[in-house]
């Protein structure tokens, strides 16, 4: 009788002692995770704070000025949003057909053996620091454009209507086409590799009926395994634009760096990371200001585009799982 | 014309002379068949012939081949590398596994229905109206009659009439089986194969598409592999027993499942292996 109570009270205290642990396990972990969300929220409130000045001083017209005078105190982010832009979806243009083919390849036409050892050297091309694409793209992808791109575009491409404008310029090599260039081969892993990975869950008997019914390898590709994966395909975009966005190093070396409004993709040029990387050092006061509203600026797009990408590629995964 | 006339007469060349009744012709006939895929030899010099217009089932127990078997009819194994047949595999007379024997061809006459519904990602007129675009270009007027045509043929058409322009990913897995056949139907083949058509389907469902194979059955020259004995019994007139790459007993099937000639056959159908 006694041996029996003694028992349970044993049991009791101990059941209590392993809530208690329980419960202390779960504040760390709570608290570990908040750390990332109070972070990324500080970051950006600390950047918004930061460029309190310049927004109080130019307003709105930050977004849409051109001119960008630190002698003056007059700063406009249309010249860097711009660069931004163009490098990316210069990127992007070259990118996304050349992860397509690579996906394709991979998934569907590679001899077996082949497929691993590929697909790991293409992810591997993802963990090389951007500062070897910088230096390779000037000191070897420059003087090729100065060399060759650069006359035969101005030649060929310079002269058509609407278009031209974007193809004249001097032949000094580095500007915005080459910047995209170098943000497109930096991008190419990270999309093909989430190409080739949703490609692999179509499953076989959906791509055996397509060709049972006659249809060639491409077909498949096209009508089948894009269509069944398409929010995934785009989220991988997405992926691979939030990256182009965001480059510094890579871009600084090969964009040229002048904040000065010009159609042409031959021309020098800047983006928002490479501005911010190059100027940092020596912006005091609104200058400095300026540039970190630039930096809030670049935090919420790259945010958002990543945002999006998560959710297309959850997506997929969620069909996956009503299946 | 000599092909045809080829097909039309041709003797049926079965395993045992009682194998096929005197007035079914052979539609397609294997001659000393072997496959492998890589080293692994899983079919074994099988010779049989499938009846016209009839239903042949393909039974067996798991990896005896029978699958294998199906899927050199229209030679859908060829998209994987490693997969070789050899031997003879003739289809009105013309052996499919030649090299120069066109593989577009092949599958408009040869169709294809797959163990799990596997509709593609569009709605439920494109998935019929894809298959046919391969092969006709149609006004849109004669491809709505094409389309209705083939879910008509599989038993489809009244569930359907009013949703076509709904994606077929929202169809019951019964439904999407049926779409699957009116697909396949619907470039109006000679031959259909069904490999293990129900077996991811419950039995209302399964029901049903037995019921669509005895009615296909009149139009269609059709091989159904199956697990399912009851079913091969059901709804086929000929029944082949396969067991370790080798075709064991081939005939009719009432004769296959009351009295069958070797003691392996009779060993799986009463259920002792398999």
């Amino acid at each position: 009788m006694t041996s029996i109570a003694v028992t349970h009270t044993r049991l009791v205290t101990q059941a209590r002692r392993d809530a208690s642990a329980d419960r202390k396990f779960r504040t760390l972990v709570v608290l570990a995770a908040f750390i990332v969300l109070v972070s990324l929220i500080g970051v950006a409130f600390s950047m918004l704070w930061g460029g309190r000045e310049v927004l109080s001083e130019q307003g709105l017209g930050f977004f849409f000025s051109t001119e960008w005078n630190p002698v003056e105190n007059r700063y406009g982010a249309l010249v860097p949003i711009f660069g931004t832009l163009v490098t990316s979806v210069i990127a992007l243009m070259i990118a996304v057909p050349v992860s397509f083919g690579i996906a394709v390849y991979l998934t569907e036409v590679a001899p077996v053996w082949l497929r691993t050892p590929v697909g790991s050297a293409i992810e591997l091309l993802a963990g090389i620091p951007s500062i070897i694409y910088g230096m390779w793209g000037l000191f070897v992808l420059v003087p090729m454009m100065t060399a060759y791109v650069t006359p035969w575009l101005n030649d060929h491409l310079g002269a058509l209507p609407f278009i031209g404008e974007l193809f004249q310029g001097p032949p000094i090599g580095i500007g915005l086409l080459t910047a995209g260039f170098v943000l497109s081969i930096m991008v190419i892993p990270f999309i093909s590799s989430v190409m080739r990975e949703v490609f692999l869950t179509v499953p076989v008997r959906l791509k055996e009926s397509a060709y049972a019914l006659g249809a060639t390898r491409w077909e498949v590709v096209w009508n089948i395994v894009l269509p069944y994966t398409r929010s995934a395909v785009i989220g991988g975009v997405f992926l691979g634009l939030g990256r182009a966005l965001g480059e510094t190093m890579a871009v600084a070396y090969v964009v040229g760096n002048t904040v000065r409004f010009s159609a042409s993709l031959l021309e020098p040029g800047t983006t928002i990371a490479a501005l911010i990387a190059n100027d940092f050092a020596e912006a005091t006061d609104s200058y400095r200001s300026a540039l970190l509203l630039l930096g809030f600026v670049l935090f919420v797009v790259t945010f958002f585009i990543l945002a999006i990408a998560r959710l297309m590629l959850l997506r997929l995964s969620r069909r996956e799982g009503v299946r | 014309m000599t092909e045809l006339a080829f097909s039309m007469n041709a003797p049926v060349v079965a395993h045992s002379p009682r194998a096929v009744a005197a007035n079914a012709t052979a539609k397609m006939s294997a001659r000393r068949l072997n496959f492998h895929y890589d080293r692994f030899h899983a079919i074994k010099d099988v010779s049989l012939d499938i009846a016209a217009n009839r239903v042949t089932a393909l039974i067996g127990p798991s990896g005896c081949g029978k699958s294998t078997l199906l899927r050199t009819f229209n030679r859908i194994y060829s998209i994987y590398p490693k997969q070789v047949a050899s031997g003879e595999l003739l289809l009105d007379g013309e052996n499919i596994l030649h090299p120069k024997y066109s593989l577009n061809q092949l599958r408009s006459k040869v169709g294809m229905v797959f163990q799990k519904p596997v509709p593609f990602p569009m709605t439920i007129f494109e998935n019929v109206a894809y298959a046919i675009r391969h092969y006709e270009k149609l006004s849109k007027a004669e491809m709505n009659v094409r389309v209705e045509q083939a879910l008509n043929q599989a038993a489809l058409w009244d569930e359907v009439k009013d949703k076509l322009k709904q994606s077929a990913l929202g169809l019951s897995g019964g439904q999407q089986q049926r779409l699957c056949i009116a697909r396949a139907v619907a470039l109006k083949p000679d031959v259909l194969l069904l490999d293990e058509p129900t077996s991811a389907l419950d039995p209302i469902a399964t029901s049903r598409i037995e019921q669509l194979i005895a009615e296909l059955a009149g139009d269609f020259t059709i091989a159904i592999v199956t697990h399912n004995m009851q079913q091969a019994a059901r709804c086929s007139d000929f029944t082949a027993f396969m067991y370790l790459g080798e075709l064991v007993e081939f005939g009719p099937t009432e004769k296959l499942f009351t009295q069958p000639g070797k003691k392996q056959t009779e060993d799986y159908i009463t259920g002792r292996f398999g």
